[in-house]
């Protein structure tokens, strides 16, 4: 029995403790999923909360036949998704990065670490979420392609094909933003 | 150049080392003698290598452990508001009911308590073929004064 399948039986045996180790043990990499995702730094902690609201009160019809963590992510991407389609915006925000992101006028003009950063906060915002989030899964996480197929429910050809459009997506946009340069 | 597509669709696949062994030596070969393709690799590696390096987020240990406690404490509450609203309505309707069936019966039984034993039954006087008042059959199932 492993760390995880550990906490669920104490949990499912009335000790809440058991809930909060999963929540310590994932809330970071939950947190880094959706802000990937979202690229709301507020707002991705309140989806993290929903997130692990939403575990809390499936936890007992979670049907062990795949790992936590996948039935986990697959929540994350429903949260994110859910939240996104909600705001009538399925590709993401970057509004919130506006002011953070200062498009070099001049391609030779080097970036520093934190231009950059900002840059590819924005870019990634601009990745329809459909395509975005098996390459957050795969680059992010480290998943691999298996596990993605077992989180979004498609074949291994789909997530092949979802994380290289994601990065021509995120390509195009890079070179847009930065005027030329990766 | 329809390989040069070919390849460029396997790209990302090969930089996730998801690939078999003879696809990834085809890959390669097709690498080393396509300056195009390789220009490709290396800006998805690049790009590949900043989504990986992107600062990462930390919250502190019991920080969304405490928000989910005063959530789930919140919930509850609102469930418990809601149970004792629903109760409220029940109450208001359904307990005067069964109040008043219990003061009937205390009150029925304190007076029957105080009748003495009738003599003679009500089947007694019905049986006997006698004309029965009103008067007569009360005292019969209440019980005689005297």
């Amino acid at each position: 029995m492993n760390e995880d399948s550990l906490y669920i039986e104490e949990f499912l045996n009335g000790d809440e403790k058991g809930f909060e180790m999963l929540v310590r043990k994932y809330q970071d990499r939950i947190l880094n999923i959706i802000y990937s995702l979202i690229g709301k730094d507020r707002e991705s902690e309140d989806i993290a909360q929903e997130v692990f609201l939403k575990v809390y009160h499936g936890l007992r019809y979670f049907r062990r036949h795949s790992r936590f963590s996948t039935w986990l992510y697959r929540i994350v991407a429903n949260t994110a998704y859910g939240f996104l389609r909600k705001r009538g915006n399925v590709v993401g925000d970057e509004s919130a990065l506006e002011n953070s992101v200062t498009t070099r006028k001049d391609p030779r003009e080097s970036l520093s670490m934190k231009e950059r950063e900002a840059m590819l906060q924005k870019a990634l915002a601009r990745v329809p979420i459909k395509f975005k989030t098996a390459m957050v899964f795969k680059d992010i996480e480290g998943l691999s392609y298996i596990e993605i197929s077992r989180i979004l429910r498609c074949s291994i050809g789909t997530v092949e094909s979802k994380i290289y459009r994601a990065r021509q997506f995120l390509k195009d946009e890079m070179l847009e933003l930065g005027g030329g340069s990766v | 150049m329809r390989e040069c597509a070919d390849i460029e669709r396997r790209l990302s696949r090969y930089l996730d080392k998801e690939m078999n062994d003879a696809d990834r030596a085809m890959v390669e070969a097709h690498l080393a003698g396509c300056p195009l393709c390789k220009k490709e690799m290396s800006e998805l590696a690049r790009l590949k290598g900043l989504v990986m390096e992107t600062e990462r987020k930390t919250l502190p240990r019991d920080y969304l452990v405490c928000r989910i406690r005063e959530s789930i404490a919140d919930e509850r509450r609102a469930i418990g508001r809601l149970s004792l609203a629903g109760m409220g309505i029940f109450a208001r309707r359904l307990i005067p009911v069964p109040v008043a069936v219990i003061i009937v019966s205390v009150v029925f039984m304190i007076f029957t308590s105080m009748q003495p034993v009738t003599k003679s039954s009500l089947e007694d006087y019905i049986f006997s073929g006698r004309a029965a008042t009103t008067e007569t059959a009360l005292e019969l199932i209440l019980g005689s004064q005297n």
